[in-house]
């Protein structure tokens, strides 16, 4: 049953990759972003790929029981990360947003001095 | 020049009455209509104020900031913060013109230094409670009243406080911006009535969020 596992997430992680090749190409995406999203999901392949034990026992030398404790507190640490970055960005469009509305607003006084 | 900024939205109600009320109290009455969806613009306009009209909803603090840079081109060297809902007394803005026009640089209205406001009680005893340790705790001033809407800016005023909080927490921006430019203030009593509840419990929550935000985001 691993294997399956293992090959669903081997397809969705290279399917991500080449989503997310395509997005750099279209420059929707900055180098820095790619590459951090690159480096994600590589490393979500390799840790699947890992025998169990291998996990186990790096989860162990950092203090944490199971393999699968130590992937899950990275996932959610990699998720608060992304909202955060997401908060960021939505808080940057807004202040665009409220720039162009307020110069929009501003300008037709003028126009109809 | 002595300029009124209404940020008004959804006020067809009521909005007539209060530009009529601030025009012979100031040079100019200038209301920001926030993207409203009834006839806000068209009797601000009727009733001889400036209008000023976003395009899409923005909140109350981007409609203060617009009224703002407005009064900057204009050369203002007052202006005054006022509600357009009627909730706030005329009679209170030749007082605090007179404490602004002594040199202080804000005068801040305050519901709770003398005059009588009639304050629904879970507004009174639980919301402006913590919504005064929020304020104090995110600007380190400690006022009586927190999110006032009654407030009146010289011209350093005028000059150093730029509004980029959107929403209601553009008050506690404003107290923020006070003590990081070093202006003077004054807190001032005003009478408000309110007609509507106003700003509910989960506003409050939002203003905290919002507040989190920009501290993280500069």
């Amino acid at each position: 049953m691993r294997i399956i596992f293992q090959l669903a997430i081997a397809i969705l992680s290279l399917i991500a990759i080449m989503s997310v090749l395509r997005r750099k190409k279209e420059h929707l995406l900055g180098p820095l972003g790619a590459l951090f999203w690159i480096i994600f999901w590589v490393a979500l392949i390799s840790i699947v790929s890992l025998p169990t034990t291998l996990l186990d026992r790096f989860s162990q030398f950092i203090g944490i029981g199971r393999g699968v404790d130590l992937v899950m507190y990275v996932s959610i640490a990699i998720l608060f990360f992304v909202v955060f970055k997401l908060y960021i960005r939505i808080e940057s469009m807004r202040r665009d947003m409220t720039e162009i509305a307020r110069k929009k607003t501003i300008d037709s006084i003028s126009e109809r001095k | 020049m002595f300029i009124a900024i209404v940020p008004a939205y959804n006020e067809s109600k009521r909005i007539k009455s209060v530009v009529k009320s601030l025009i012979p109290q100031v040079d100019k009455v200038v209301v920001i209509d926030d993207a409203s969806i009834d006839d806000t613009a068209v009797h601000a306009e009727a009733a001889g104020a400036i209008v000023l009209t976003h395009p899409i909803n923005l909140g109350q603090g981007a409609a203060l900031e617009t009224g703002q840079v407005y009064a900057r081109m204009l050369n203002a060297d007052i202006v005054l913060h006022f509600d357009g809902d009627g909730q706030f007394d005329v009679r209170d803005i030749v007082q605090a013109k007179k404490i602004i026009e002594s040199g202080v640089d804000v005068v801040l209205g305050s519901r709770f230094l003398g005059v009588s406001s009639q304050i629904p009680w879970f507004k009174r005893c639980i919301i402006l409670p913590i919504a005064r340790l929020v304020n104090w705790l995110f600007t380190g001033i400690k006022l009586t009243d927190a999110h006032n809407g009654f407030r009146m800016l010289g011209r350093r005023g005028l000059e150093h406080i730029t509004i980029t909080h959107n929403r209601m927490s553009h008050a506690t921006e404003i107290i923020s911006l006070i003590k990081k430019n070093n202006l003077t203030y004054r807190e001032f009593p005003v009478s408000v009535t309110y007609h509507e509840y106003g700003q509910k419990v989960s506003g409050g929550f939002t203003i905290i969020k919002d507040l989190i935000i920009g501290k993280i985001i500069k």
